[in-house]
């Protein structure tokens, strides 16, 4: 599926809002293959790190480079051509459209356009159409989500609009995968299964940055852990060492 | 369905030949109209409402206006570069409002569309209010096209030209990448996919003024006349109206909408006002009491049943 | 260009550019409240002035029965308006726009067949002129500034400092958080809708007597309208009087130096700069 994945490294990001400092001298490196979670009290700042990653926001300092590269004077359309692919939080989907078509026009980026041979409607173009249209089944597949391929995307039960939007974000075929709680609004036994077929499909294959509240999740999945508390990061390492972290226990602690 | 397509492409190539000269004077403005119309449509159908429709008419409709009698060219270059000039403004102003949604898209087309007819009527080698006269017919295999029924024939032509590159267009990963744009939400997500929607859009919308101003510059041939009273901003609305009247469901939304409300308001012509009203009313009575537009009077029929 | 034509430019520019702003004002306070770009606010302008030629000159009321009669009359519309169109079209975007182009066609052709081509004028209701500093102007039209700078900072002070502008700003953020803390959003909506509609009609009442009156008046100013608006920013008060009077302004020197027509390409022209630097507009939200 996807080509080798990529090694992503955040580099003394800082963002300001109007005077706020909604991030601060924040680093960290992801290697490449890594499923990594992204974890913090309200308010900490994750959010804002995750769409300066997508490429949604500009950071007010700092940089983010994929394997080395410096990204971050792209905006999303042109870091989704480097192969950062991203969900959004709340299952936005192409709602009229089916949930093939939905993945198609994911798949379709990664074809040239040829829209002189579209005009035309050559062999060629068509049989590349066809190739197109069963990759699309296929992703949808993997995520066993094949059976709504025909429905429209807006009518359909959330956690299959949530596996949607992974679907979706997959056929980009990405080096680096971000996802946005992928388990908000999902029962717990859901939000384990999407994040367990999650890490089936994409372990070793793809780096993954995972932004949750499910902490339970974050245990069983993750790799490396990165705790933000105002702006800040204040832990980056194995999620085991999470409870025995007194500053990660206050930042929960103290916010409840 | 082939049979279909066969019965109605004979009905167009010979009606004409058995009917009047005003009827073949309505069928000439239909198929202008239905044309225009599929221009509008396109833009609607990926979310963007066109006001100004009429300024890009205007472009293509000046241009071989301009080429024909201040150059005394062949009708035939003013005709090709009509689209390319239009296309050009459509790809200028396009690039410059499709970074924000739709309305400020469509404020600025109607703002752009009054602005050119207002350049139009203020400079006097472009014609100024009297507009341009003495536009010759083209001539086809060493004859001019001079009669109605002769006209018809290019009429025809560009018309199924145009409509067949649109619809073509739509059916593309092009057209199909610009169903992504509707909403604020979906254009974020189209982007994170790859797709440059700024982009797009410009394109896009070049594409239909493309159109339009080829449509334009054979509109004005058959007028034999261009000036700013023609291509103004009722102009758009009546485009827009046979759309939404026609209905937004498929391609036949549009042309069903141009071609019955024209021939409608081909009798009523007599007072302009009056035309508009109907237009109008019958525009608000769609929306409020049949919303998919008369496409979607067989299904409402049905339901009834 | 000397600097005694240029005070002259500047003083008519801010003049014109406060009753720009009177209209545009209506357009954005609808756009910002209830989301829907007011097509038929150049008809309402025009129907105002047409009121007070109809009432005031024709059946010769006085002058003030007119005008409250015109008011009265454009608030209820813009209620009705509201009710019948606006409301059962919510969330249509597309179905909304469109319904107030083809009111506004409707207005309009009504007009022309009922009111006739031929212009028509309203005597001034200040005559004479006041000269200072070198630059003349007619009384009529410091009046009509004079009103229509009331207006707007009237209108300030009832967003900013009623329990009304409090709720037009709640639904204008979030409706549902709005409805959910109480605000009626159905009343508000009509009474934004009803108080757009009368700064239109008044705005139209107010230049009767400067310029002459024709059903397709309505045109023209909401073209300037949108002008305005785009360059100030969709939704934003503030925004649309600076654009307001900066556009009056640059249109009153324009025309002074290079002719009207000119003048109107140069505002366009300086509405494409805007869109190309700040395209969501000088206040607007991005």
């Amino acid at each position: 599926m996807p080509a080798s994945p990529a090694q992503l490294e955040v580099r003394g990001i800082g963002k300001l809002f109007g005077g706020l400092s909604a991030l601060e001298e924040v680093s960290f490196t992801a290697p490449a293959g890594r499923l990594l979670g992204l974890i913090g009290p309200n308010g900490a700042g994750k959010s804002t790190l995750f769409n300066i990653i997508a490429g949604a926001f500009r950071p007010s300092r700092g940089a983010v480079l994929l394997d080395g590269r410096d990204v971050t004077p792209l905006g999303s359309a042109g870091r989704a051509r480097m192969g950062i692919g991203r969900t959004f939080q709340l299952a936005t989907l192409f709602h009229e459209l089916s949930a093939m078509q939905n993945v198609l026009q994911a798949v379709l980026c990664r074809a040239p356009r040829r829209t002189l041979a579209g005009l035309l409607q050559s062999e060629a173009y068509r049989r590349e159409q066809q190739a197109c249209e069963a990759r699309a089944r296929q992703v949808l597949e993997t995520l066993d989500i094949d059976a709504y391929w025909n429905q429209r995307a807006g009518g359909l039960p959330l956690g299959v609009r949530k596996l949607l939007t992974v679907a979706v974000a997959l056929a980009t075929e990405p080096r680096l995968l971000l996802l946005d709680e992928p388990a908000a609004g999902l029962s717990e036994e859901e939000g384990r299964r999407l994040m367990a077929r999650i890490d089936a499909t994409l372990r070793g294959r793809c780096t993954v940055i995972v932004v949750e509240h499910h902490l339970k999740l974050i245990q069983r999945f993750c790799e490396q852990v990165i705790v933000l508390e105002f702006g800040r990061v204040i832990y980056d390492g194995p999620p085991a060492g999470l409870k025995g972290n007194t500053r990660v226990v206050d930042a929960y602690l103290g916010h409840d | 369905m082939n049979a279909a397509r066969l019965v109605v492409a004979l009905v167009l190539a010979l009606l004409p030949l058995l009917t009047p000269t005003y009827a073949q004077h309505v069928a000439i403005v239909v198929l202008i109209n239905a044309a225009y119309t599929v221009g509008v449509y396109f833009m609607l159908r990926m979310g963007y409402l066109t006001l100004g429709h009429a300024g890009y008419i205007a472009l293509g409709a000046y241009t071989a206006a301009l080429v024909s009698t201040r150059l005394g060219w062949s009708p035939w270059i003013g005709i090709a570069l009509a689209p390319l000039v239009a296309g050009a403004a459509g790809w200028g102003l396009g690039s410059l409002t499709m970074r924000l949604r739709g309305i400020y898209f469509s404020l600025s087309v109607f703002a752009f569309g009054e602005i050119v007819n207002a350049t139009f009527r203020a400079v006097p080698a472009l014609g100024g209010p009297a507009g341009v006269a003495g536009l010759p017919r083209p001539a086809f295999a060493g004859i001019a096209l001079e009669s109605h029924l002769a006209y018809y024939y290019l009429v025809l032509a560009a018309a199924l030209a145009c409509g067949t590159f649109l619809y073509r267009l739509q059916g593309t990963r092009f057209g199909f990448a610009l169903l992504t744009l509707r909403t604020a939400d979906e254009e974020r997500l189209a982007q994170s996919i790859g797709i440059d929607t700024p982009r797009y859009k410009a394109w896009a919308f070049a594409a239909c003024c493309a159109a339009a101003g080829l449509m334009g510059a054979v509109h004005a041939h058959y007028l034999r006349f261009v000036g700013p009273s023609i291509f103004t901003f009722l102009y758009s609305t009546d485009l827009v109206v046979f759309a939404m009247v026609g209905g937004l469901g498929s391609f036949a939304g549009p042309l069903i909408g141009a071609a019955v409300l024209t021939a409608l308001g081909e009798q009523l012509f007599s007072v302009g006002y009056y035309k508009s009203l109907v237009y109008a009313v019958i525009l608000i009575a769609i929306i409020l009491a049949l919303p998919g537009g008369l496409l979607s009077l067989p299904q409402r029929l049905r339901r009834a049943r | 260009m000397t600097a005694a034509l240029l005070a002259q430019g500047l003083v008519i520019g801010l003049v014109n550019g406060i009753l720009y702003v009177l209209v545009a004002l209506g357009l954005t306070l609808i756009y910002g409240i209830v989301h829907i770009v007011n097509f038929a606010h150049g008809e309402v302008y025009m129907l105002g002035a047409m009121g007070i030629y109809v009432l005031h000159v024709a059946a010769g009321w006085p002058l003030p029965l007119a005008m409250a009669a015109v008011l009265a009359a454009s608030w209820a519309a813009g209620v009705a308006v509201e009710r019948a169109f606006f409301r059962p079209l919510r969330g249509q975007w597309l179905q909304l726009v469109v319904a107030s182009v083809g009111i506004s066609l409707i207005a309009q052709s009504l007009s022309w067949v009922i009111f006739g081509a031929q212009e028509k004028y309203v005597p001034s209701y200040l005559p004479g002129v006041v000269q200072a500093f070198g630059v003349r102007i007619q009384l009529e039209r410091l009046l009509a500034a004079g009103v229509a700078l009331a207006l707007v900072a009237g209108l300030y002070a009832l967003v900013h400092r009623t329990r009304l502008g409090m709720a037009m700003r709640a639904i204008e953020e979030d409706e549902e958080t709005a409805r959910m803390l109480g605000v009626d959003s159905d009343r508000v909506a009509s009474t934004t809708v009803g108080l757009g509609f009368l700064l239109a009609a008044l705005g139209g009442a107010l230049v009767a007597p400067i310029y002459s009156i024709n059903p397709g008046m309505g045109l023209e100013t909401i073209l300037m309208s949108f002008i305005i608006v785009i360059i100030g920013g969709l939704g934003s008060i503030t925004g649309t009087v600076l654009a307001g009077l900066l556009i009056g302004i640059l249109q009153s020197i324009g025309a002074l130096a290079f002719g009207a027509e000119a003048a109107t390409i140069l505002v366009f022209g300086a509405m494409i700069v805007v869109l190309i630097l700040r395209p969501q507009g000088l206040m607007g939200r991005a």
